[in-house]
């Protein structure tokens, strides 16, 4: 078959050790105990890129249809969306939850 | 009548309705995406709650995840990622026609998979034995706050859902032994092997990000 990326074993040993470093990474940052609000940026922030290097060389998005790449895209569009609907309300109670 | 001129060529995987089997792989890959985005959303509702629950109660959390293992935590993440590498490989064996590297690599990720859930059993089973199970079976008396059965029904879902996945990995890929045992797969064909890796790096990422979330909480 024409067009499939097929990428070298050296490459993909490559992504996968990255990813081992950045998750020790991740642990090493939580021992630094960041101030309060920079220790979830931290983390998020790695795992984001992690997640990243995932989809764009394991899922092979980098050499893929842009549409596939545009179906990602909305579907963490649509996940912010989620979330920042849902904490307009839940920030902004006066009385958060009653019972739960 | 029509034309059956090509009729012998044809592939026996292509089904009829498709061009050719560029155009079938392409079609089921982009199937497979939109179940993707379905999953990144079905797991959204889960990090929505995460989220609200942590914006009301961020002590909570804080207090809560210290006892949840984080070196645990650490070797199934890097279990997890370690058997996203084993899929790569796989799916690469298979586009070289190397099918008894493809069988090897997928025992291989299915052994990973199996050392993730024994892992998670092991977790699971030592907070059962301390009275941690998710709302109103809490019981446990170790942790001050009042609202703590909320961060492990949190925790119990998220992990719950990504295990169950985790769980129906490891069949599909065993399916796809029995498959690639029996001669289906080539380099001309290989499409439930892209597929199948698709959704298991997707557990992979969001795992990658459970973990910080809940273990890696100072």
């Amino acid at each position: 078959m024409s067009g499939h990326h097929i990428s070298s074993a050296k490459f993909l040993w490559g992504i996968g050790s990255a990813l081992f470093f950045l998750t020790f990474i991740t642990v090493a940052a939580s021992w630094v105990h960041f101030p309060s609000p920079w220790n979830i940026v931290v983390a998020i922030g790695i795992a984001s890129v992690k997640a990243l290097i995932v989809v764009a060389f394991f899922m092979n998005l980098w050499w893929d249809s842009k549409f596939n790449s545009m179906l990602f895209v909305m579907s963490l569009i649509f996940f912010l969306l989620l979330i920042g609907i849902t904490l307009l309300d839940t920030l902004f109670r006066v009385d958060p939850v009653p019972s739960f | 009548m029509s034309d059956t001129s090509g009729v012998q060529d044809k592939p026996k995987h292509l089904k009829h309705y498709f061009v050719d089997s560029d155009q079938q792989f392409e079609a089921s890959k982009m199937g497979m995406w939109v179940f993707l985005v379905t999953e990144i959303l079905f797991f959204g509702g889960l990090f929505a709650a995460y989220i609200v629950y942590r914006s009301w109660y961020p002590e909570l959390y804080i207090q809560a995840s210290t006892e949840l293992d984080t070196f645990w935590g650490t070797v199934n993440t890097a279990v997890l990622i370690g058997s996203s590498l084993t899929v790569a490989m796989a799916i690469r064996s298979a586009q070289l026609n190397q099918i008894k590297g493809l069988i090897t690599n997928l025992w291989i990720t299915i052994s990973l998979a199996f050392v993730f859930m024994v892992i998670k059993f092991f977790e699971y089973t030592h907070k059962f034995d301390k009275g941690i199970l998710p709302g109103e079976y809490y019981t446990y008396e170790g942790l001050a706050h009042e609202k703590a059965n909320i961060f492990f029904s949190i925790y119990y879902m998220m992990t719950g859902l990504h295990g169950i996945h985790v769980i129906i990995g490891i069949g599909l890929m065993l399916f796809l032994v029995y498959k690639a045992k029996k001669g289906v797969f080539s380099s001309e064909y290989y499409t439930p092997v892209e597929i199948t890796g698709l959704y298991w790096h997707l557990v992979d990422v969001i795992w990658i990000f459970l973990f910080p979330l809940l273990y890696l909480i100072d």
